[in-house]
């Protein structure tokens, strides 16, 4: 008989891992009360949470909910848009990240990015790696480097030979690890992916899973996914996200539920929260 | 884990639907069984006996058909939350519903094996009162199962310790009377009450299988159903 079924043991259907008590961990993350809102415009009101350190946290939930932008907070990324406007509070390791003295940029190298459409830099695969440390004054040894953050990666042994081929000639899955690796080449503490598998096909998405379950023993992922089972296989806590529609068609996200992925996908508490992971879109 | 009906998902809850159906409607097979077997035994009816045999073979290819639609479906629509729940619980309610025809089918089986016996009115009484209990406590388990009652398990509870007290006089009485019966059909009769009493006891179970449904947790202390063969 081939396969494995489950041992009598784990027959036993247990409510949610998670009803085992937590270790208490410092959260790196604290958002208190946040809202951003574009031109005026609330695109996500009031949302307070917590990020563990070395956890995933998926951000879930509808078009429209704010779930990227709620992201794009976490390392100041809506800086760049001129409209945008943060109330409420984030707080990383414990300081104000939006506090008068912090620098944006060192911000964006310790809470690094992985965006949806890999986005490669025009050059090797080398250089790729190599250059943002190299202009930020890195000391140690390049080669080094590249080796490293190629290898937690989960790249080297598919690059290792072509360093100097040009990098957007790498499929897409090869590309998205590419720039998860120049994430890291930083030594951030954070990386934070925007849908960082919905342009790949299944097995560069299943590669790409299973590299985030080794990076979150370094590093702390936040991902914002569509992709319900990503989040369910790949994250420790899931927050879903839901959008209000106002009489005059504004749309404003909110936060509904934050927990344990076993809890949020065996017995959510909210009703609406059960309704879209069961994808019972009303 | 009802659902207002909408578009998005209609397929799969009907499917679900479907599977809650038959399930429902095996389970009437088998209290319609153990009326059979019931009756066989109080009145000594022999043919009514080997009809409840091969009323189980109906039985049987139901259930089997059921779980592998389950399986199917599990498969197929990746279920979370409450359509998890469902799914999960159901293969468990499909066999606590198998287990019980087949004991209901053990009971024909004794009888026909000892060619029928004449019971003194003590165990007579005895046993009409217990299978009558058992019986209505697993329809109880069935309408609980039907209506996702979720709130039923702790009456149905209740209710098997009036077939678990039964159970213990008739157990008394065979023994009053043994002499009297013979061994054989003593110790066939002892077999019949153990298994009303687990029949009963899957009734309890099939209740908690509905309230995890329903709020996520057991009754009890959050694993698996309290009621097993021990």
């Amino acid at each position: 008989m081939t396969g494995t079924g489950p041992r009598p043991e784990t027959r036993r259907f247990e409510v949610a891992e998670s009803a085992a008590p937590a270790p208490a961990t410092e959260p790196l993350f604290t958002l208190e009360d946040l809202s951003v809102s574009y031109g005026g415009f609330l695109a996500v009101g009031g949302v307070s949470m917590d990020i563990r350190p070395n956890e995933i946290t998926a951000f879930i939930g509808p078009s429209g909910c704010g779930k990227t932008t709620l992201l794009r907070c976490l390392n100041r990324m809506n800086d760049l848009i001129e409209s945008a406007r943060v109330e409420g509070s984030v707080r990383y390791h414990g300081v104000d990240l939006y506090g008068p003295r912090i620098d944006p940029v060192e911000v964006r190298r310790r809470i690094g990015m992985v965006f949806q459409k890999a986005n490669p830099f025009p050059k090797t695969i080398y250089e790729n790696i190599a250059f943002g440390p190299r202009v930020a004054g890195y000391r140690g040894d390049l080669d080094d480097l590249v080796e490293e953050s190629l290898t937690r990666a989960a790249l080297w042994d598919e690059v290792k030979g072509k360093l100097d081929e040009f990098a957007p000639a790498l499929s897409g899955g090869q590309q998205q690890r590419l720039c998860i690796a120049r994430a890291i080449a930083t030594s951030p503490d954070v990386v934070l992916m925007d849908e960082p598998c919905s342009a790949l096909d299944p097995i560069a998405t299943l590669k790409i899973e299973e590299l985030m379950m080794q990076l979150k023993e370094d590093y702390t992922i936040v991902i914002v996914t569509h992709n319900m089972q990503q989040a369910a296989r790949v994250s420790d806590r899931t927050a879903f996200f839901t959008v209000d529609v106002k009489d005059e068609g504004a749309r404003t996200g909110r936060l509904v539920e934050f927990d344990d992925t076993g809890v949020i996908f065996t017995s959510p508490r909210e009703q609406s929260t059960e309704d879209y992971i069961t994808g019972r879109f009303g | 884990m009802r659902h207002p009906r909408d578009d998005t998902r209609h397929h799969f809850d009907e499917a679900l639907d479907a599977i809650l159906r038959g399930t429902v409607e095996l389970g009437a097979l088998v209290h319609e069984n153990l009326h059979r077997t019931t009756e066989a035994l109080l009145e000594n009816e022999l043919d009514l006996a080997r009809q409840a045999l091969e009323a189980d073979d109906e039985i049987d290819a139901r259930y089997v058909a059921l779980e592998h639609r389950v399986f199917e479906v599990m498969a197929r629509q990746q279920p979370v939350a409450g359509d998890l729940r469902f799914l999960v619980a159901m293969t468990r309610v499909l066999y606590e519903i198998e287990r019980s025809g087949d004991l209901a089918v053990n009971a024909a089986k004794g009888l026909i094996r000892r060619e029928g016996y004449v019971l003194p009115a003590d165990i007579h009484s005895l046993l009409a009162r217990m299978s009558r209990e058992a019986a209505q406590l697993f329809r109880e388990g069935l309408d609980a199962l039907a209506d996702l009652d979720g709130a039923a398990s702790p009456r149905i509870e209740a209710a098997d310790d009036v077939v678990d007290d039964l159970v213990g006089d008739l157990y008394t009485a065979i023994a009053q009377s043994s002499g009297e019966l013979g061994f054989d059909i003593a110790v066939e009769l002892s077999r019949v009450g153990r298994y009303m009493e687990r029949i009963a006891d899957h009734a309890v179970n099939i209740a908690e299988h509905v309230t995890f449904i329903v709020t996520g947790s057991f009754p009890e202390d959050g694993t698996v159903a309290s009621k097993d063969e021990d």
